[in-house]
C-alpha cells in the first residue's frame, strides 16, 4: 500500500509546512499556545462531519451524506427545545448538561438511522436521499425553534466541553481525536469495517458473499449521523446558542476534507487518520490566511488548488512520475498503485 | 517514497514562501489594531462600509484599522473569523454580526480576554462594550412618514409594507410612520403591513394587487430594501409615475431608474460608510479608556451627536442620527 503511505506523509508534510509559514509570516505567534488551542478548538465540527462523509463514501455505490450539518443543527435545535422544557438550566447544570448531550446525539442517530433506512431498504440513491433528507431535516429544525436562534446557554458541563482545556488541549478536541480512533479502530479491527471496504469495493460481489449489505448501510448512516449529533453539541457548547442555519458552507467543506483525504469517492478506501489530518490542514491554512489578513476569497482559491493538487497525485500518480526521473530510487512507489476496479 | 516526496514538499515549501513574503508584508506591526468583521465580503453594502474603514485608516494612522468578512453569508464562518484574529491578538473587534446569538459565546470570550467589542444592527447583542446604531427606529419611521405625507399633500389612501411581521425594525417603522400620519386626518391608512419577504416581483404582484383595489390610492410607505422597487416597478408600469407617493427604504444604485422616472418619491437609508467609520472611532475611544458619554461627538457625519444609553447586556446603546433621505435631486452624492 504505497498510496497510502503517500497520502499520509503528504498530508503531515502540509500540515508541517503550513505551521512554519504560519511562525514566519507572524514572527511566532501563529504557533502561540493561545492560537494553537484556538485552532484546536475550530476543528472537531467540521472534523466530526467529514468522518461522517468518509464513511458514507467507503459504502460505495455514490455513498455520500449531504445532510451532516443540518442533522447537527437539528439535534442541538431539539435538544435544546426538550431539555429545557423539562430541566431548568440553572437549578441542575450537570444534569441539564447530560441531557441535552444524551437527547442530541439520539437524534443525530434518529436521523441517520432514518438515511440507513432510506437507502438500504427503498434503495433510494445516497445523494438523492439525503439531499431530501438535509431539507427536511433543516425544515423540522425552522419549525421547532419557530425560525430563531434557540439558546442552550453555558451550564457548567457543556461550558467546560466548549472552553475548557485538559493539559492544555481543548476539550472538544480530545472528544473528537478519542471519537476518531473509536471508529478508526472499529473500521480496522472489527468485522464491520472489513464489509463496508469490501462493500464499497464491489456491492454485488458482498451481496453474493453473503455480507448483511443493508445492516452495513444502515450502521454506516447511522454512525455518520451521531456523529452529527455530537457536532450539533460542540456548536451548541461553543456558541451558547443553537439555530437551523448555521454552517451552511459546512456541507461543502466536509466533502473537499473527505476528498482531500484520499478517501476514494467510487467507494472502498478511507482512512481516518487521513481526513483528521486533512481537516487540520484546512483549519491551518484557513487560519493562516485570516492571520496573513488576506481575502477569505483567497481561503477559497487556495483550498481549490490543494483539493486539485491531491486529485492530480491520486490520479497520475506523481510520486512515482517524479521518482522515474530520480535514477536509484525505490522502484515500490513507481508501481501504479490506483488502477481501481 | 521518501526521496520524491522530499522533492514534492521543497516545492510547496518553496510556494508557500512566496505566500509568507507577500503576507509578511501585510502583517508587521505594533499599532493598536482595530478589526472589522462584516457579515460577508464582495457586496456592495460592505464595499461601501470597506471605504469607511479605509477612510478612516487615512484619518488616524496611529491605529491599524482593517475590514474583512466571509466569502460565504454563514454565521459559522463569520465566527472562525473572529476566533482567528482573536488568537492573533487584535486590540478591538467592530462586528456586524450575522447572527447575533450565534457569536455571544465568542465574543465573551473576546471580552474576557481584554479586547473591545463594538457592534452595529445588534440592538440584541448581550457580549458587546457597545452596540452602534444609525439612527433611532422609531425617527426612521417618522421621517419616512413626513416624507409621504408632504408629497401626498396630507391628504388620501395610503398603505405600508414590511418585509415580515416578525421583522421588528420594520413593524417600529412602519408603527411610527402610523402615529405620524394620525396627524394628518385626511390620510387614510388601508390594509396595512402587507408582507414583502424582501422580494421585489412578489412585492411587485401585491402592489398591482393594491393599484387595483384602491384605484385612488395616493401612497406607499415599505420597509425593506427591495420593496421600493416592486412597488416602484407597479407604479411606472400603471403609468402612475408622479402621481402615487412612494417612501421607503432602499439602495440609491438600484433605486436610481426608478428616482429618475419618478415612481419613487424618495428612499431612505443609512450609510455603511459611516457606520464603518463611527464603530472604529467607538473602538478607539474604549481602546483609550476614554468615557462614551450621552449627545458626545464621535466625528462622524450623522454621529455628532449621540445618544448612549445602556445596552441589554453590560454594554452601551449608542444610538447616532444617520439617516439619509435622498430624492432625484440629491441620490447622486451617495450613489453605492
Amino acid at each position: 500500500m504505497a498510496r497510502t503511505g503517500a497520502q499520509l506523509a503528504m498530508l503531515l508534510g502540509i500540515n508541517a509546512v503550513l505551521l512554519v509559514v504560519g511562525a514566519l509570516i507572524s514572527q511566532g505567534s501563529f504557533l502561540s499556545l493561545f492560537n494553537l488551542q484556538s485552532m484546536a478548538s475550530q476543528v472537531p465540527e467540521i472534523g466530526l462531519l467529514a468522518i461522517g462523509v468518509m464513511l458514507a463514501m467507503c459504502a460505495g455505490n455514490g455513498g455520500i451524506d449531504l445532510s451532516g450539518i443540518a442533522l447537527a443543527n437539528l439535534s442541538g435545535v431539539v435538544s435544546a427545545v426538550i431539555v429545557s422544557s423539562m430541566i431548568s438550566a440553572s437549578d441542575s447544570e450537570t444534569a441539564y448538561s447530560l441531557a441535552f448531550i444524551l437527547v442530541a446525539v439520539l437524534a443525530g442517530l434518529a436521523g441517520g438511522v432514518i438515511n440507513g433506512l432510506l437507502i438500504s431498504r427503498l434503495n433510494i440513491t445516497p445523494i438523492l436521499c439525503t439531499l431530501g433528507t438535509q431539507m427536511a431535516f433543516t425544515g423540522l429544525a425552522v419549525v421547532v425553534s419557530a425560525g430563531k436562534a434557540v439558546t442552550v446557554g453555558s451550564p457548567a458541563l457543556l461550558s467546560s466541553l466548549g472552553n475548557d482545556m485538559v493539559a492544555g488541549i481543548p476539550i472538544s478536541f480530545v472528544l473528537f481525536i478519542v471519537v476518531a480512533g473509536l471508529i478508526a479502530a472499529a473500521l480496522k479491527f472489527t468485522p464491520y469495517g472489513l464489509w463496508l471496504m469490501l462493500m464499497g469495493t464491489n456491492q454485488k460481489a458482498a451481496v453474493y458473499a453473503g455480507f448483511p449489505k443493508n445492516g452495513v448501510l444502515i450502521a454506516t448512516y447511522a454512525l455518520s449521523g451521531t456523529l452529527s449529533g455530537l457536532a450539533g453539541v460542540i456548536i451548541a457548547a461553543r456558541n451558547v446558542n443553537v439555530k437551523f442555519d448555521y454552517g451552511s458552507s459546512y456541507l461543502l467543506i466536509a466533502i473537499l476534507i473527505a476528498v482531500m483525504a484520499g478517501v476514494r469517492p467510487e467507494g472502498g478506501y478511507g482512512r481516518v487518520i487521513c481526513v483528521v489530518l486533512s481537516a487540520i490542514a484546512l483549519q491551518l491554512m484557513s487560519s493562516l490566511l485570516n492571520f496573513g489578513g488576506l481575502s477569505n476569497f483567497v481561503r477559497d482559491l487556495a483550498w481549490g488548488a490543494l483539493l486539485l493538487t491531491f486529485l492530480a497525485v491520486g490520479r497520475y500518480n506523481l510520486t512515482s512520475f517524479i521518482a522515474l526521473k530520480t535514477p536509484g530510487t525505490s522502484n515500490s512507489s513507481a508501481t501504479p498503485s490506483r488502477t481501481g476496479p | 517514497m521518501t526521496s520524491n516526496m522530499k522533492k514534492l514538499l521543497a516545492g510547496s515549501a518553496l510556494a508557500a514562501a512566496l505566500v509568507a513574503s507577500f503576507a509578511g508584508a501585510l502583517y508587521a506591526q505594533d499599532k493598536p489594531v482595530i478589526a472589522t468583521v462584516v457579515k460577508i465580503s464582495g457586496i456592495p453594502w460592505f464595499d461601501r462600509m470597506n471605504t469607511g474603514v479605509e477612510a478612516y485608516q487615512k484619518a488616524n494612522s496611529d491605529v491599524v484599522a482593517t475590514q474583512s468578512g466571509p466569502a460565504t453569508a454563514d454565521a459559522a464562518q463569520q465566527l472562525q473569523i473572529i476566533q482567528d484574529l482573536i488568537a492573533k491578538g487584535v486590540n478591538a473587534l467592530a462586528v456586524v454580526p450575522m447572527d447575533p446569538a450565534v457569536l455571544e459565546g465568542t465574543l465573551k470570550r473576546a471580552m474576557d480576554r481584554g479586547i473591545v467589542v463594538v457592534t452595529h444592527e445588534a440592538d440584541n447583542q448581550t457580549n458587546t462594550n457597545a452596540d452602534v446604531e444609525a439612527f433611532d427606529n422609531a425617527d426612521y419611521g417618522k421621517a419616512l412618514n413626513v416624507r409621504l405625507a408632504e408629497c401626498m399633500g396630507n391628504k388620501g389612501k395610503w398603505t405600508t409594507f414590511v418585509g415580515s411581521l416578525g421583522s421588528r425594525t420594520h413593524m417600529q417603522w412602519v408603527g411610527a410612520g402610523e402615529e405620524n400620519a394620525k396627524q394628518h386626518p385626511d390620510m387614510e391608512l388601508v390594509d396595512p403591513n402587507n408582507e414583502s419577504f424582501d422580494d421585489a416581483n412578489a412585492t411587485y404582484e401585491k402592489a398591482k394587487e393594491i393599484l387595483r383595489k384602491h384605484p385612488d390610492i395616493k401612497g406607499f410607505q415599505t420597509s425593506a430594501g427591495n420593496d421600493v422597487l416592486g412597488v416602484g416597478r407597479a407604479i411606472d408600469e400603471a403609468g402612475l409615475s408622479g402621481k402615487v407617493c412612494l417612501v421607503g427604504t432602499g439602495l440609491p444604485n438600484p433605486s436610481a431608474d426608478l428616482l429618475e422616472s419618478g415612481a419613487i418619491t424618495a428612499i431612505g437609508f443609512w450609510d455603511p460608510q459611516k457606520a464603518g467609520m463611527a464603530m472604529n472611532a467607538l473602538a478607539k475611544l474604549l481602546l483609550e479608556k476614554k468615557e462614551v458619554t450621552d449627545g458626545m461627538d464621535l466625528g462622524v457625519e450623522g454621529y455628532n451627536k449621540v445618544s448612549v444609553k445602556k445596552g441589554p447586556g453590560t454594554g452601551l446603546l449608542v444610538v447616532g442620527n444617520g439617516m439619509v433621505l435622498a430624492d432625484k435631486a440629491n441620490y447622486k452624492e451617495h450613489l453605492f
